[in-house]
């Protein structure tokens, strides 16, 4: 059985101002207890599963590259646990300010090929104002220095539509970001999540609140840049760039598949959107697997403890009934532009797509979101950036 | 109980001027209440919650009493408290029909405002014996001497006979009660033996005793044992139990002619027993019933939908219910496209419209979507035909039309000189004439103006209060049906007409009115997947149009396996909370945007 694997490193130094995600500023201290917690929890999963072959590892965060080099410990006990496939995808994501020579050399030696690295602007004062803790100048040495250390599939997050930027700095961005020349990039619109200190920040006037009219045209202008420049827009927010050029923006890929663009779109985020099977281990992390989806405790303490008494740390579990599993396969299939197929639907729920969501499908065709070709159901181009209102009425009622 | 030691009177006086303060003394020194309750809670009778939290009575209410007068005799005193707000004129008049006899308060630091004449002049056309009182004389700002002068000179009585009273703390309220047996007649005609002829001037729903009748009895008497006959619905019934109001129900062996009591008739059908019916024996009726009430003409419409369209049947029996409790609502059933399926219900104004809409939020649970008010519109069509239209949108085409009539009131403000001018600007804008001016006294003038009641609806009573730091006070009667130039203002939201949303009014204002309404409406309807264009409409042409951009943007951005429940759920609540969304054509918008929108005021 094959299987994508997430290891959570739930540990910044300092919170961005923008950030939601379960991680920790402070807790650097638990940093050894974590990893035994971490080996633990797989050997627990192994014993559970057998030996499950690993397609990929994405070491998301928080900061992963606040491990150091016990990326390298963690990654050995997969191996020891698991068979890591020949070409496994293993990706670590980096802060730019967390990263030097020495690191990236003994990640890239203990097998990590592939480096996400959370850039977000090549603007110092939206850098502040994320709260980000690197400089642009840091980001280029890391990039660099990276190179250097011999990785070849390196991927960079930018965020747009924040307050008070301009369509200019979001162009300015990308035409630095591009020369850094990259083979992925993820380009995320800002959200204000309750709680957060930007949101705060907004609602207190402090900083403007941004326009979503304005996002919208960063977006378009972010397709028309980088489809220029040789990327495929492969997923809602993610380009890779591809083996020949796209047509245009949104292009189905050449083979009809993702992988047919070329080898840089992130192979564990594909097993997601096409909702296929993951394990997830750490703090807080998700996993599904045969209809069920489970999340471990969030705090890493408490993850810790647990494991340390040798029980798992799961802290719910959902059954996802047949129906819903259909429909989440839409949502998250057409954030893809390969989309979702009739044949793979078919093969996978042994149903018909054109039937099970026939009227569904004429609504979207007329409100001009989605493509349908009696084969495939795609987002149209405008449909990309109003995927919500697409998604939703897939979901069971 | 022999008639001639029965007095039933009523208590009628302007808003506020301590009516039920003086009922509560009443009920005090007759030892009706004993004291002690009064110190929990004032204004007894004003039973209702709703009365209680705005301080205002609502409802009439009758409760009997017993008191030794001078003459050493004891007698059985009804008395009625009544509202004073000129929405529930009608109330006021029902209670007056069951009286011989009223209690008119004036309060000596305000004098005669615009109430007290119109609740004499009803008292009066029913030829009651009236007991002149001044209320309030223990505020430092009373002035007794001029109130008295006031009053006598208005009742042509002298001023020895105008009783100053403080209904608050107690002084000299008993001399009303001897002034009510000695003016006030005893009930006439009260023949005990004649067959049974009872008034229905009030009643509520019970769900163990059915319907309970409050009644005025006019000849006969009934026990419990008396099967009875509604004359005007031919409903038989054995009542459950008869009695009087003390102020709480208390059962009693027999009510007789000249009383005031109830009947809870056992009836379980509220459409059987109404007010202004005439309760009789079924063995032995009466040959001709009762004279009743007028109908009253509701002034102002109205539509209640149920927020969800499920609460249809709910709402119904709800309005039934509170039918029964105040007879002076009406309503029948209606469809809208954007709302589906409610009522248009008629009110005597304003204030009667919030108060219906309230009770029937609080006694009755129910969840209500409010339309704009409107008034009732006679149309002459080209063919001759006349029509009464309820609510704008019904207007039918302009080419089919010869006259629009809109109503209009006669209005009288009672208002200090100072504002004067402030009162004659607020009326100027509501299309009104002033057809004459009286000096009260010196420091008072009593203004009469005419103005289409499209005008008062809206926030007339607001703006003459804060003009006159609610000094002015004012009272308002149908006059006329007059034509003018009106027209409907149509809104489409993508080219589809909101039949909830179009108004009628002056061609003249045409404009201003619809462009307000699409700048509101273009705040309330959220960004839909396509440019909405919002029209303002006058028989067919456009004169005014706003749109709402298409929407560009709503994607969550990371969507990776950490997430998938979470985006998942926030699109499921995205979802469900469509549902909850009007639909107007292909457009949806928020309920509450949607409720913003029919409570359209001026500014
Ligand atoms: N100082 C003083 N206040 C009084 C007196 N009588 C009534 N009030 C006050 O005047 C206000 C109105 O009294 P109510 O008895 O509710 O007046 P009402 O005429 O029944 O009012 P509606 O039923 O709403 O028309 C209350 O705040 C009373 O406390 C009085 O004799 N002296
Ligand atoms: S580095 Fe990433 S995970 Fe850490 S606080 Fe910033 S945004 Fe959040
Ligand atoms: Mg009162």
């Amino acid at each position: 059985m094959d299987v994508a694997l997430y290891i959570h490193v739930p540990f910044c130094l300092r919170r961005c101002t923008y950030c939601d995600f379960n991680t920790y500023a402070g807790l650097l201290d638990l940093r050894l207890a974590y990893i035994a917690a971490l080996e633990r929890e797989l050997s627990l999963l192994a014993a559970r599963h057998g030996r499950l072959r690993i397609t990929t590892v994405y070491c998301g965060g928080g900061t992963p590259s606040l491990l150091g080099e016990a990326v390298a410990d963690v990654l050995r006990t997969v191996q020891a646990q698991f068979t890591l496939a020949d070409a496994a995808e293993i990706t670590l994501e980096a802060n730019p300010g967390t990263v030097d020579a020495t690191l990236l050399g003994a990640w890239r030696a203990a097998g990590v090929n592939r480096l996400s690295l959370g850039v977000q602007s090549a603007c110092a004062n939206e850098l502040a104002l994320l709260g980000r803790i690197h400089t642009w100048k840091e980001v280029v040495e890391a990039v660099t220095l990276a190179r250097r250390a011999g990785f070849d599939n390196l991927s960079l997050d930018l965020m747009f539509g924040l307050p008070g930027q301009t369509l200019a700095h979001w162009e300015h961005t990308l035409a630095q970001v591009l020369a850094l020349a990259p083979e992925h990039l993820s380009l995320y619109a800002l959200t204000l999540e309750e709680g957060t200190t930007l949101a705060a920040q907004v609602a207190a006037g402090v900083a403007p609140l941004p326009d979503p009219d304005l996002a919208a045209d960063m977006y378009e202008a972010a397709s028309d840049i980088l489809c220029a420049a040789g990327f495929w827009q492969y997923e809602i927010s993610n380009w890779a760039r591809g083996l020949s050029m796209p047509l245009t923006i949104w292009s189905l890929p050449p083979g009809g598949q993702t992988e047919s663009i070329g080898p840089w779109a992130s192979r564990h985020n594909l097993a997601y959107w096409r909702n296929q099977s993951w394990l997830g281990v750490g703090a807080g992390a998700h996993s599904s697997w045969g209809g069920r989806r489970w999340h471990n405790l969030l705090h890493p303490d408490a993850y810790i403890h647990l494991l340390e008494r040798g029980e798992w740390p799961v802290a719910e579990e959902e059954h996802i009934p047949p129906a819903l599993v259909q429909g989440e396969t839409m949502m998250l299939g057409l954030r893809l532009a390969e989309g979702v197929t009739a044949a793979d639907f078919r093969e996978r729920f042994g149903a018909e797509l054109a039937e099970v969501y026939a009227p569904i499908i004429a609504r979207l065709m007329e409100a001009g979101l989605l493509e349908w070709d009696g084969g495939r159901a795609r987002l149209s181009v405008r449909g990309r950036l109003l995927g919500n209102q697409v998604f939703a009425t897939f979901l069971p009622e | 109980m022999d008639s001639r030691y029965i007095r039933n009177f009523s208590i009628i006086a302007h808003i506020d001027h301590g009516k039920s303060t003086l009922a509560d003394r009443l009920l005090e020194v007759t030892g009706t209440v004993e004291s002690r309750k009064f110190s929990s809670q004032s204004q007894l009778l004003d039973s209702m919650a709703l009365e209680q939290e705005k301080g205002v009575t609502i409802k009439a209410s009758a409760v009997q009493m017993h008191w030794k007068a001078a003459d050493g005799m004891t007698y059985e005193l009804n008395l009625i408290d009544t509202p004073g707000h000129v929405d529930f004129a009608y109330e006021v008049s029902r209670a007056l029909a069951a009286c011989e006899g009223a209690v008119l308060v004036v309060d000596a630091t305000q004098g005669v405002e615009a109430q007290t004449l119109a609740n004499l002049y009803l008292a009066l056309e029913n030829d009651l014996e009236i007991v002149p009182v001044i209320n309030k004389i223990d505020l430092a700002t009373a002035d007794v001497p001029r109130v008295t002068h006031e009053v006598a000179e208005l009742l042509g009585m002298p001023q020895e006979d105008v009783i100053a009273v403080s209904a608050k703390e107690g002084t000299n309220v008993e001399a009303i009660l001897q002034a009510v047996v000695d003016h006030v007649p005893p009930p006439s005609g009260a023949d005990e033996a004649a067959p049974l002829r009872a008034l229905i001037f009030d009643s509520h729903y019970d769900s163990y005793k059915g319907v309970i009748a409050y009644v005025r009895l006019q000849e006969g008497r009934v026990t419990r044992d008396t099967p009875l006959l509604m004359m005007a619905t031919d409903a038989k019934t054995e009542p459950v139990e008869v009695g009087v109001f003390t102020p709480d129900m208390q059962p009693v062996e027999q009510l007789c002619a000249g009383e005031v009591g109830y009947i809870a008739t056992g009836l379980k059908t509220v459409r059987e027993a109404h007010v202004g019916d005439t309760v009789t024996e079924a063995r032995r009726p009466a040959s001709e019933p009762l004279p009743g009430y007028r109908a009253v003409k509701p002034m102002v419409f109205a539509s209640l939908y149920p927020s969800e369209a499920d609460d249809y049947a709910n709402l119904r029996d709800a309005l039934e219910k509170l039918q029964l409790n105040d007879a002076s609502l009406t309503y029948i059933p209606e469809t809208s496209q954007a709302l589906q399926f409610g009522f248009r219900c008629g009110f005597l104004g304003l204030f009667h419209m919030d108060i219906v809409q309230e009770r029937l939020e609080r006694e009755y649970n129910q969840d209500l979507v409010v339309t704009a008010p409107s008034v009732a519109y006679q149309v002459v069509l080209t063919n001759g035909e006349e029509i009464e239209i309820h609510r704008p949108a019904d207007l039918p085409d302009p080419s089919t039309i010869q006259e629009v009539r809109e109503p209009w009131m006669k209005v009288q403000v009672i208002t200090p000189t100072e504002y004067l001018g402030a009162v004659m600007e607020i009326f100027r804008r509501k299309r009104a004439n002033l057809l004459m001016t009286e000096t009260l006294d010196n420091l008072r003038v009593l203004l009469t103006f005419e103005t289409p009641l499209a005008e008062m609806v809206i926030d007339l009573h607001d703006r003459l209060k804060s003009a006159t730091r609610g000094y002015a006070s004012m009272d308002y009667a149908f006059d006329s049906y007059r034509p003018d130039d009106l027209v409907k203002v149509d809104v489409l939201v993508n080219k589809d007409s909101v039949d909830a949303l179009a108004i009628i009014v002056h061609r003249d204002m045409a404009y201003d009115k619809g462009s307000l309404l699409i700048r509101k409406m273009k705040e309330a309807i959220p960004r839909q997947l396509f440019e909405v264009p919002i029209q303002a409409v006058v028989g067919g042409k456009v004169i005014a149009r706003v749109n709402v951009q298409a929407l560009r943007k709503d994607v969550l951005a990371k969507c990776y396996g950490g997430d998938i429940t979470r985006k998942r759920k926030l699109l499921e609540k995205q979802k469900a909370g469509k549902k909850r969304m009007k639909q107007l054509g292909n457009v949806i918008i928020p309920q509450e945007a949607f409720l913003a929108m029919l409570r359209l005021d001026e500014d």
